[in-house]
Formats: structure tokens, C-alpha cells, sequence
């Protein structure tokens, strides 16, 4: 935790900051990867929702270049698992994620993001 | 063609089995069908199913059933039972010949004595069963039960007497109920971690099996607190993701990285299906679409133990202090103290109200919103669950768990559209959007409980008996 599924589905919730809010970018990130159980259907479920540019970006930043640049059409189980490898398998312990757009910072500790807003970010 | 089974049910949460059982039937995609008129505080029901395999499936994931068997016959007396029986030697003279077989005897709120089981054995001599009697391994077990009625409360000359039974049924069993070990499995106090406010195992694993929790599903629980809800539908294969204003309850005391929540799903080999844990409020999540989920599971809050909280302050802050706040807002921190911002408490029926409203958006088309709703017994009418509801969302289970003055009710909610809705609190003011007329018997829960639930009574200790 906090795994590239979780990102990825995550933008910045700060007040009036609703453009240009995602993805978060991390910073300082220390990564932690732990076998999970491949679960094809799951990951094939998810696609839809996935961003794949954000998916393929936070994926590099994080030093994993194993996902193409483009979404290709077809997913094959060769595919699938690399996704779910990148998706579920690598967890960011400790670090911030940063708003690109008002560079509020949320920081993880052991694996638990805090996103919390403040008094003055709210309405 | 449907053949009738005879599902013997657990002593506990009788308004909890008929939406289990229809929940089981969905997940797995095959009918179900009940009886007319169907009682579900009676602890024998005869339902009928197309396959054999279909009632086996069922034993193996309902919390509630203690087994189930083909279903021979049911009768007021043993005369018509057994007339029954005889009836339907159809469904049984396939194992006349050579079967081992068992016979059992057993009651529902009595106990029969050794001598009379035999009586009651041998009375079904005319099946002529030829095959060997074994105990301890036969092919077939023949089941009959005698149903008394309830006794509790009653006077003592009006006891059960031997033999004056309401109803006795027969059959041959078809598979033991085996999810009722989980329970155990699942037992809070053998938890890794867990709170005051941690939901007890057997409740847990009902909600479970509400939201249709398996392989592969995503479901989210927004006030995850300890936990509890994760680990029975992790077990059950779902992926789960949770969130709460409070990050303490997910991480828990001590100086161990590792947050209790995920230790306590260690326990149970599920560690890789928590998905994520964040901290967040609700009512101002971080959520990038909608649509993202299976279902919603969660116990709310409801303020006995622990009150539900938002961001906010119950009042709005003068000038002075609003200067004050902006000023330590600036002021560098140092790391090992961070942040807390101000909450102010969220009352229950606005909460409520607002959980379905999120659930719309963020669930999935045909996903479920399952979670607990404490309200007053007397005061409490139907209208109170059907104006929480919103276009698009489906009231399909409301079962009352009932601690005598109060209660709490597991409200089973469908997304029924695949309709697009607007992102709610989507002003990020985090006020609610939907209003209410009707006064629901759960609003200000927390007051009323307090108060000993008597009406128009304003102070404190009213309630308290002397």
C-alpha cells in the first residue's frame, strides 16, 4: 500500500482545484513489492476505469518500464499479468503524493495515505 | 424439474435467513424458490431448487442453515408423516436395496429421549431399507425433526409435552451446513487486531454474503474503523479497499509499521486482498470517478460507542480565531505531529441519507450498498428506510437484529440503474444534498439511546430505571 490501483482512481480533492489535478505525482517514495494472487477477471474488470497514460507515467516514475506507452487492444494473459504486477504487486510505504495542479501534499506513512483535508480546503 | 428441499436454520437472527438465502441463490445464478405463505422465524422451511448441487452450494456458504436434505414429507402428527412419506416413495426406493444408512431424531426446543428415538426409527420400518445400518459411515442419513413450539416467556403448565409437537418433517441429508465454522474462524476475540467497536464475527460474515462478496469483486467500506467487514468478504475472495476520517483505528496502538487491520488479515491469509487503506472523510473523498465498486459494505458509526464525524466545526469560527488558525496553518510543523483537522459530528439519519446518495454513484450497475442502521423499536415504521432512498437505488433486504427497546437493521440497498449521476458534495461544501420530510426513527439515535428511548423525555438520566 499504496498500490498503482489506489492511485490511480485518486485525484486531488482540495477546494476550487478541479483541473489538471491527476495524476498525483509521488515524491520520496519508498516501494515495498508482495506477491499477490493473479485474478485475471479482476484486472480485465478494471481496465475501464484504468487511466492508462497516468498508469504508464507513475509506473516509470516508480522505475517499473514494463507496460507499453499505448493501451494495446488486446489483452493477453502475458498482458494481464504484468498489469496486475504493476497494479497490485508494488506498494509505496512511506513518501508524499504531491497535487500537480495546487502541489497539495499528502503523505503516506506505513503504507497509509493521509488525505485528510484542511480547515481552509474545504468549503 | 424443482424438487423440494428441507432447510433446517441456526437458533439465531431468524429475520436474516430468507435474504441470505436469496443473496446465495444470486450469486451463484440459479433459482429459488420459496414457499407461499413462508414464515422465516420457523426454524424448518421447504424450498425448492432444480438441482441437488444447488442446495449443497447453499450449505457451503449460508451462515444460517445447519443443513439441508431432500425433503420427504411433513405432517401435524406421525400418521400424516408418515402418509406423506409413503407418497413420495419415488424419491427414495433407489436406496432400498443395498444403501448403509443412519437414522437421526432430533427436535427443536426439546430433546427426545433415547427409547422414544427408537420408537420413532422403527416406525418407518415400512421403507424396508435392506441395506446395512452403519453409524458411522453410511451412504445416506435419514433425518427426522420434531418442531416444538417457542416456550420462552410461557407459564410453566404450559411446557412442551413429549410428542405434542407444532409440525414433524423427514428427509434424507444432503450436505451440512459448514459455513457456520467460520464464525468461529472469525471469532473477534481470537483477532489479531480489533476494537470496542468491532462487528461480531457471525453479523460480519452476514454482511459478507449481502453484498455478494466473491473472487474478484471490488468492494469498499468508508468507515473501515477496525476492520471488521474486510476480513469475512476477503475471505470470501473480494478485493477490498477501505477509508476513514480516523487513520488510528486502521493502524491501531504500538509502535508495529504494520496497521493492525493488515495484521489482522494476515491471520487470516487475506493480507493480499486489502487493497488499500487511506484516511479520508467521506463526505470529501478523493475518489477520480464513479462506478468503481461491487458493493458498499460498512458499519456506520452510530455514535454509542463512537459518534460519526466530518470535517467542520460545529460552529463557524470567529474572525480572531480564523486569523489564529491561517497563522498556525503556516507556521512550519515539525513531522511527528501532524495535522488534525476539526470535526464535528454527523448525524445519523443525514448520514444515512448521504451513504445512499454516495453508494448511487460510486457502485457499479447491479452493485450493493450493505450496512447497519440502529433505530428505536417502537418508533420505528417502514417509510424511515424507503425515504433514505434515492432514483436508481433499490431497498431489496431490511432484517432487524433486535436488542429489545432498539435494535439495528442490515439494509440491503441495489443500484438498479446504470443511469450517470452527478459526483455528490460535488460543491465540496459537504452539505447533504438531499433533504428529508419524513422524521425517521433512527434520527439523532444517539440522544434517544441515551435517553432511554422514552419519548418527549429531555434529560439524560429519564430513562435510567430506578
Amino acid at each position: 500500500m499504496v498500490r498503482l490501483i489506489t492511485h490511480n482512481l485518486l485525484s486531488c480533492h482540495a477546494k476550487g482545484c478541479t483541473t489538471n489535478n491527476f495524476p498525483l505525482q509521488f515524491k520520496d517514495a519508498e516501494i515495498e513489492h508482495r506477491e499477490a494472487d493473479f485474478n485475471p477477471e479482476f484486472i480485465r474488470g478494471l481496465l475501464p476505469k484504468i487511466e492508462w497514460k497516468a498508469l504508464v507515467d507513475t509506473a516509470k516514475e516508480l522505475g517499473d518500464t514494463s507496460l507499453p506507452y499505448e493501451q494495446p487492444e488486446m489483452m493477453d494473459d502475458e498482458l494481464l499479468k504484468t498489469l496486475h504486477h504493476v497494479l497490485l504487486e508494488m506498494h509505496v510505504e512511506e513518501g508524499q503524493m504531491i497535487c500537480p495542479n495546487c502541489n497539495h501534499v499528502y503523505p503516506i506513512s506505513n503504507g497509509i495515505p493521509n488525505m485528510l483535508l484542511a480547515e481552509h480546503e474545504i468549503a | 424439474m424443482p424438487t423440494k428441499y428441507l432447510v433446517v436454520f441456526a437458533q439465531s437472527h431468524s429475520d436474516f435467513r430468507i435474504p441470505e438465502l436469496k443473496s446465495i441463490a444470486e450469486l451463484h445464478g440459479f433459482p429459488l424458490h420459496l414457499p407461499d405463505p413462508c414464515d422465516p422465524n420457523r426454524p424448518f422451511m421447504v424450498i425448492e431448487l432444480d438441482q441437488e448441487e444447488h442446495a449443497r452450494l447453499l450449505a457451503k456458504r449460508c451462515i444460517l442453515i445447519k443443513s439441508i436434505s431432500e425433503f420427504y414429507g411433513q405432517g401435524d402428527n406421525y400418521d400424516q408423516l408418515h402418509a406423506a412419506v409413503r407418497k413420495n416413495e419415488a424419491l427414495w426406493e433407489q436406496y432400498k436395496q443395498d444403501t448403509s444408512f443412519r437414522f437421526s431424531v432430533a427436535a427443536y426446543n426439546h430433546s427426545i429421549t433415547k427409547s422414544r428415538q427408537r420408537e420413532v426409527m422403527e416406525s418407518f420400518g415400512y421403507m424396508e431399507f435392506l441395506g446395512r445400518i452403519d453409524l458411522k459411515s453410511p451412504t445416506i442419513v435419514l433425518g427426522c425433526y420434531e418442531e416444538y413450539g417457542d416456550t420462552r416467556g410461557k407459564e410453566f403448565s404450559n411446557k412442551v409435552v413429549d410428542g405434542q409437537f407444532r409440525q414433524v418433517y423427514f428427509g434424507r441429508l444432503i450436505e451440512e451446513g459448514s459455513a457456520r465454522a467460520l464464525i468461529s474462524r472469525f471469532d473477534v476475540k481470537k483477532r489479531a487486531y480489533f476494537g470496542n467497536t468491532s462487528m461480531e464475527a457471525e453479523i460480519s460474515l452476514l454482511m459478507a454474503n449481502q453484498c455478494l462478496a466473491r473472487p474478484g469483486s471490488l468492494v469498499y467500506d468508508p468507515f473501515m474503523g477496525t476492520g471488521s467487514m474486510a476480513y469475512p468478504t476477503s475471505h470470501f475472495g473480494s478485493f477490498v479497499v477501505g477509508s476513514d476520517i480516523d487513520g488510528r483505528q486502521m493502524r491501531g496502538k504500538g509502535k508495529q509499521p504494520t496497521p493492525g487491520v493488515l495484521r489482522a488479515a494476515a491471520q487470516y491469509g487475506t493480507a493480499h486482498r486489502i487493497v488499500d487503506l487511506l484516511t479520508f472523510d467521506v463526505t470529501r473523498n478523493p475518489w477520480r470517478c464513479g462506478g468503481l465498486f461491487d458493493a458498499i459494505v460498512t458499519d456506520p458509526p452510530y455514535g454509542v460507542r463512537a459518534g460519526a464525524k466530518r470535517l467542520g466545526r460545529r460552529r463557524s469560527p470567529t474572525p480572531k480565531q480564523l486569523e489564529a488558525y491561517l497563522e498556525h496553518q503556516a507556521a512550519p510543523r515539525p513531522a511527528d505531529q501532524p495535522y488534525i483537522p476539526p470535526t464535528k459530528p454527523y448525524e445519523l439519519s443525514e448520514l444515512a441519507r448521504d451513504l445512499v446518495v454516495l453508494a448511487r454513484y460510486l457502485l457499479k450497475p447491479e452493485g450493493r450498498l450493505v450496512f447497519f442502521l440502529p433505530t428505536v423499536n417502537d418508533e420505528y415504521e417502514d417509510v424511515d428506510i424507503y425515504t433514505m432512498l434515492c432514483e436508481g437505488m433499490e431497498l431489496i433486504a431490511n432484517s432487524l437484529q433486535d436488542f429489545g427497546s432498539w435494535g439495528r437493521r442490515l439494509v440491503t440497498i441495489k443500484k438498479i440503474t446504470s443511469d450517470i449521476y452527478p459526483i455528490p458534495f460535488s460543491d465540496n461544501s459537504g452539505q447533504s444534498q438531499s433533504t428529508a420530510q419524513h422524521e425517521p426513527a433512527h434520527k439523532d439515535f444517539r440522544e434517544k439511546y441515551f435517553q432511554g428511548f422514552r419519548k418527549g423525555s429531555t434529560s439524560l438520566y429519564d430513562g435510567v430505571v430506578q
